[in-house]
């Protein structure tokens, strides 16, 4: 109700006010004004380190050698050729990968589970939405104190269920430490895919389905016929969006495994992370970052805009 | 209606035994670290490599949060993090929802600006964070709260506009509109009118950005070190320790998601809309 008294205040206060100049010239370039400070941010924190490590990509920067000279296309070449890049390129790939898709089938399941109401859905659906406003550091923490020997219980656990004497190096041998990380991924993102879909179950009309019901048309040939249908949009937006977001990967495996054994959990950003923050390779880090930048930037091109531009709301 | 329905429903309806299998055990997923990492902050040190492990403490002990606070520095992260957070959610929602209205009601920029700040959003962090290490040590913003204050204001706002964008998108303009005819100014009819209206969507969009923050790890290892240090980098200390630090890292983890947690769950009306950048109303 606040406009109405605002508005009154105005109409007592008589004609239209007189504007001085300055608010006049600040009043007919209003838009222009609103949008200065956050596009400024963008420019000053965003924008401009992006062309300032462009440059720095292609000069010699190192904090022992003084001058940078021109060096042509060489950083790109190290990194191209660099097995450890191209090793964690794939690791990323992959890793993102596999948590995406159980994320994503674990959390169509729960959600499935969720559409109707039941007494407790409430508290419960309190309880699935906490991983996502937890650190991905603590994350990390929360899963080493469970499966990191001699002190996690995982093995003990197991031990116990499987009758026969488990001793796994969760967070060390070769097969397990990549299960370890995909589990943290998944604890902590498959509420994020099962909010979303909820949302999109929640928005299919229940009377599609009673219709159905009435045609003799079991659970099953419902699901492929209305359900899958009407949350296909919904689901290529969660998977896009975890997808970009999978692909950062760094928080946990900085904590679980600090990219060990030698490099065998390094991803993408772990990789960059050493080279320009361990080794102090400045150049070589950021012409592999523009690289892993551009190579988002085609997913982003061809998958986000299209999704967000049919949406009018 | 009513009295028809249930008839219809009790006959298909049994007990659906698969659903509850599923829930529950993911409930179980769900619960088991969070109640495990609280058992092993108040665990007695001695307990830590029993077998069977100690499912309930007997003995509960506050030590550890003692010694994550202030012998790790927990306190002094905790503190610089509610200064960070706390600026840079302000900054991030006040210049989030100037543009988001501007964007909503002028177009400014057509579709160009507001896809613009959308594929920040998308940015892989690494790419941006070498070079503003360089411009942060050559300008002295290197390990101060300001730094990280700006820096967090930035990796925000895309979520706050996009939020705002939506929640301005979904709102009447006539009330602005009538403003206007009886002789406000532009910013009156932003500032008086339509700021009032969004208010719930400013908070919500608040929230998520004081979370995005609160739990960020990356920008802080990066851009901070022995001043402007966050809550999460103080878990570096506790990384390929032997046993003796168990119960910190559990302690400091117990106190560092409390407040986010306390904050989400509140928020969760809103929770759709901040996940898909207000793509998606919830």
């Amino acid at each position: 109700m606040q406009y109405t008294a605002t508005i009154s205040r105005m109409k007592a206060a008589g004609a239209p006010p007189r504007l001085s100049g300055f608010a006049q010239w600040a009043d007919r370039h209003f838009k222009w004004l609103l949008v200065a400070p956050a596009v400024l941010l963008i420019l000053a924190l965003s924008i401009y380190p992006l062309l300032f490590s462009l440059v720095v990509s292609f000069i010699n920067y190192d904090f022992q050698v003084p001058g940078h000279a021109f060096v042509g296309l060489k950083n790109f070449e190290r990194v191209v050729f660099d097995p450890v890049a191209r090793w964690s390129l794939l690791l990323t790939a992959w890793l993102s990968g596999v948590s995406v898709a159980i994320e994503f089938v674990l959390g169509l399941l729960v959600a499935l589970t969720m559409v109707r109401g039941f007494p407790g859905r409430g508290v419960i659906m309190s309880i699935l939405i906490v991983p996502l406003f937890i650190s991905p550091v603590i994350v990390g923490q929360a899963w080493t104190l469970l499966l990191q020997r001699p002190f996690g219980p995982t093995n003990y656990i197991l031990t116990q269920l499987l009758g026969q004497e488990v001793t796994i190096g969760w967070m060390t041998e070769a097969p397990w430490l990549y299960a370890s990380l995909i589990i943290a991924d998944v604890w902590q993102w498959t509420p994020f895919m099962f909010v979303i879909l909820l949302a999109g179950l929640t928005a299919i009309p229940p009377n599609l389905y009673e219709a159905a019901e009435l045609d003799g048309v079991n659970a099953w040939q419902a699901f492929w016929a209305i359900t899958l249908p009407h949350l296909a949009p919904m689901m290529l937006l969660a998977l896009t969006f975890r997808l970009l977001d999978a692909i950062r990967m760094f928080d946990t495996i900085f904590i679980m495994t600090g990219g060990g054994p030698g490099t065998r959990t390094y991803t993408a950003s772990y990789y960059l992370y050493t080279v320009g923050f361990t080794q102090f390779h400045l150049s070589q880090a950021t012409a592999g970052s523009w690289l892993f930048l551009v190579f988002t930037a085609l997913v982003v091109t061809l998958l986000v805009r299209r999704l967000l531009k049919a949406e009018p709301v | 209606m009513a009295a028809v329905a249930p008839a219809r429903r009790t006959k298909r309806r049994s007990v659906p035994v698969g659903r509850i299998l599923l829930l529950g055990f993911f409930l179980l997923f769900v619960l088991w670290p969070l109640y495990w990492m609280f058992n092993t902050s108040i665990k007695p040190s001695d307990d830590y490599l029993t077998v069977p492990p100690v499912w309930f403490p007997t003995a509960p002990t506050l030590v550890h949060y003692e010694a994550a606070l202030f012998a790790y520095r927990g306190l002094d992260g905790l503190i610089n993090s509610l200064i960070i957070s706390l600026s840079a959610t302000v900054l991030s929602a006040l210049f989030g929802t100037l543009m988001a209205y501007s964007l909503a009601r002028y177009n400014t920029g057509g579709q160009h600006l507001s896809f613009w700040v959308l594929s920040q959003r998308f940015l892989p962090p690494i790419g941006i964070v070498l070079p503003v290490f360089l411009i942060y040590r050559g300008v002295g913003l290197y390990d101060t709260h300001i730094g990280l204050i700006i820096a967090y204001t930035v990796f925000t706002l895309p979520v706050s506009v996009w939020m705002m964008f939506a929640y301005f998108r979904g709102m009447p303009k006539s009330m602005e509109e009538a403003a206007l005819v009886d002789g406000c100014t532009r910013w009156e009819a932003f500032w008086r009118v339509a700021v009032p209206l969004a208010a719930p969507g400013i908070v919500a969009a608040a929230v998520f950005a004081f979370i995005a923050c609160w739990t960020e790890f990356f920008f802080a290892l990066i851009l901070t070190s022995r001043t402007a240090f966050t809550l999460p980098t103080v878990f570096r200390a506790f990384i390929g320790f032997q046993g003796a630090q168990y119960g910190e890292a559990a302690a400091l983890a117990i106190v560092s998601l409390v407040p986010s947690i306390a904050l989400g769950v509140l928020a969760q009306r809103h929770l759709v809309r901040g996940l898909t950048l207000g793509a998606v109303r919830g």
